[in-house]
């Protein structure tokens, strides 16, 4: 507590920081947690999975007593299952969305009952992230992105490649894990597309999002936090296997992760981009190409901050918990 | 032009001769010549042909051999500038609790779920090693591993003598059970040897001496290195032995370290805040590598885990590790127990009878 609050104040000591997130396979909650603790700093943290420990909705966290919420997660996995007697892969995905839906119907009424401007990020904007919108919006700041197109035909691809020697496709929503009735695993994972291999692709299609292929030199993650945008450089080009997607860890050789700077406008260009979407965190991944041109890629509010806080050495989580108790501290200067 | 730009987590470390380069992302450490490690500096200010001029051009052959070293280890990599945008690793250090590491010498007569222990385990303890002199059954382990259920601990390593009668599926079935030890290190084995259990995720380490007591505690060799960003950036401020630790001794107290003389209390009657608001327990917290006699000269001394315990002269805490027989003078390793000069020491700790 800084010193200028005077006793005054400790009726508004109840207000704590409110975080959403799951109770396991969370490591990044675990650790700001921890550091709240050490700091001292009261935060209350709820889980998706106490959601089914609630009576009625008077348990649910109350507007009054919250100063700021960081909503991380929702929840890992239900504590119940629910299946028919005889169950068959249709019916066990129809009800497994229905519950999905029943659970979000309940978990987003705190959009609605804790006060917007109270969210770190807007958590309608979060829940609702259009990545062709926010590629828009990157590029109406300014901010470079590669050629992006949806396409349904091979012709379309075919005049594309005209212009641009090769192509990537990737999912316009999230990449899925698929699993078979063996056991065998899938990972979705961008691909490319060039004359070569072109005799590949259908005549027509389900719609798709390409984009022209940027001979990187480097990968850029950044997380951004209230303003300020820590990076990490990520050279992955010298390992043929991971030359595409650096999610596709290689174990044997893996990249390298070190601390990095970007260009002070390109910052201020991301920093207007994360405001006009009422984000005052999250991570952002960009690519530098052979000439050192910055593209902006894509936006993850609720990122995985410890790929970049561990290597780069930026205590991301402690830094995350000192920026939610700021605004503790604000409401009480308010409230003097 | 070219240059070679070092990554900014490949740090190098210069001692009185040799210089060591450590790889805190790969965790890997290479020994240089001083001579590499001053090219290697040259080069993070200027292009290769500057340092070819510099150096001369009868050094040509040298400068491009360390550079495709730095290349082929991949330390670093060359570009048409040095890219300033790759900015210094921050090497500072903290970490959200008061104490990181604990030390238990464990015996039957101390109640380990007591105020005391319940206190220091509410601080978020990263890692513990529970030390047990004496043969302990099974039931017994497992009572005391119970204890630490529900705490944020991360592992938990057990140091206890070997018994012929526990076999590795015991183990196995016994780590699964308990999944944050995450390795055993049995002493008083028949042979030395080192196995794995839980689909090799946890080791087993047989170790055919015995370890009785403290006693044998703060040997420094090579194979105990290590290059990562933990220990190099807290090195870099504080003493990597005794920084943030605690530990219980087998009679119940309360020091930085089992082998240390002090004590700060029984935790039969002592809370963790009057240790933690103890100045003299912090008292070797911030003694550096950087300012310990002899190390200071050592390029080993940000992979090195301090020693503070057995010093080569207790009188002085800035002396070196007496259980250290490395001379970075002369880049040479010795028998440390034989050398002249430690006898003194050696007697005052009465390590006579474990080094015989
Ligand atoms: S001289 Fe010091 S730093 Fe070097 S190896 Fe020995 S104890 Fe470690």
């Amino acid at each position: 507590m800084p010193a200028v609050l005077t006793h005054q104040h400790h009726i508004f000591m109840s207000q704590q920081i409110l975080i959403l997130s799951q109770s396991h396979l969370e490591g990044a909650t675990d650790a700001v947690c921890q550091w709240m603790n050490h700091l001292r700093i009261p935060h209350l943290r709820v889980n998706g999975e106490d959601f089914f420990h609630f009576q009625s909705l008077a348990d649910l966290p109350d507007n009054a007593s919250i100063a700021t919420v960081w909503y991380r997660r929702k929840i890992n996995s239900f504590p119940v299952k629910y299946s028919f007697k005889q169950p068959d892969f249709q019916t066990q995905y129809t009800i497994k969305r229905f519950l999905v839906d029943e659970f979000n119907g309940l978990h987003a009424y705190l959009f609605h009952t804790i006060d917007r401007p109270k969210w770190l990020n807007d958590p309608l904007s979060e829940d609702n992230l259009n990545k062709l919108h926010v590629l828009a919006l990157a590029r109406k700041y300014g901010i470079k992105t590669p050629f992006t197109e949806v396409v349904t035909t091979k012709a379309m691809i075919i005049q594309l490649l005209d212009t641009h020697p090769e192509l990537i496709v990737k999912p316009l929503s999230e990449c899925i894990f698929l699993e078979d009735a063996s056991g065998g695993q899938y990972k979705m994972l961008t691909k490319t597309i060039s004359p070569a291999n072109l005799q590949a692709v259908p005549e027509q299609f389900f719609p798709s999002l390409v984009q022209e292929k940027i001979n990187k030199k480097f990968e850029i993650r950044t997380v951004y936090l209230e303003g300020t945008c820590y990076s990490m450089a990520i050279f992955s080009q010298n390992n043929q296997r991971t030359k595409e997607d650096f999610r596709d860890y290689d174990t044997q050789r893996p990249n390298r992760t070190v601390p990095y700077q970007l260009p002070a406008e390109l910052e201020q260009q991301l920093h207007q981009l994360m405001q006009s979407l009422g984000f005052r965190t999250g991570s952002i991944d960009l690519m530098v190409d052979m000439q050192g041109n910055y593209y902006f890629l894509e936006i993850n509010p609720a990122g995985q901050f410890g790929m970049v806080s561990y290597p780069c050495n930026y205590f991301l989580e402690k830094k995350l918990a000192q920026a939610l108790h700021k605004n503790i501290m604000h409401e009480e200067e308010i409230h003097q | 032009m070219e240059y070679l730009n070092l990554y900014a987590n490949c740090q190098l470390v210069k001692g009185a001769n040799m210089s060591l380069l450590c790889d805190l992302q790969l965790r890997k450490f290479y020994h240089l010549p001083n001579d590499t490690a001053e090219v290697l500096t040259f080069l993070q200010q200027g292009s290769i042909d500057e340092c070819i001029a510099h150096y001369g051009e009868d050094n040509r052959e040298a400068i491009t051999g360390y550079i495709d070293y730095v290349i082929s280890k991949e330390l670093g990599f060359i570009d048409n500038r040095l890219l300033t945008e790759l900015i210094p690793l921050d090497l500072s250090w903290d970490r959200y609790s008061d104490i990181t590491n604990v030390i238990i010498e464990y015996n039957n007569g101390i109640d380990y779920t007591g105020n005391f222990f319940r206190e220091l385990f509410d601080l978020h303890i990263q890692g513990l090693e529970i030390r047990y002199y004496q043969p302990a059954t099974l039931d017994n382990i497992r009572a005391l591993l119970e204890v630490f259920n529900g705490t944020t601990l991360k592992y938990i390593k057990l140091v206890l003598p070997y018994d012929e009668a526990v076999t590795l599926p015991v183990w196995d079935r016994l780590v699964k059970q308990y999944p944050r030890v995450k390795s055993l290190l049995l002493h008083t084995a028949p042979v030395n040897k080192v196995e794995k259990v839980f689909d090799g995720s946890v080791s087993v380490a047989c170790f055919s001496s015995s370890i009785n007591s403290c006693l044998a505690c703060g040997e420094i060799r090579t194979g105990y290195f290590t290059a990562n960003m933990e220990l190099f950036t807290e090195s870099q401020h504080h003493n990597t032995c005794l920084n943030r630790k605690l530990s219980v001794d087998q009679h119940g107290y309360i020091r930085n370290c089992p082998s240390m003389r002090e004590n700060f209390g029984h935790v039969g009657d002592t809370s963790l805040q009057e240790v933690l608001d103890n100045p003299a327990f912090h008292q070797y917290a911030n003694i550096r590598k950087d300012e310990i006699a002899v190390c200071k000269d050592c390029e080993f001394r940000h992979v090195c885990t301090d020693c503070r315990a057995y010093i080569e002269n207790p009188q002085d805490r800035y002396s070196k590790p007496l259980k250290c027989g490395y001379n970075p003078y002369t880049n040479t390793w010795d028998d440390w127990t034989e050398h002249p000069l430690k006898q003194t020491a050696i007697a005052a700790y009465g390590l006579e009878e474990i080094i015989k």
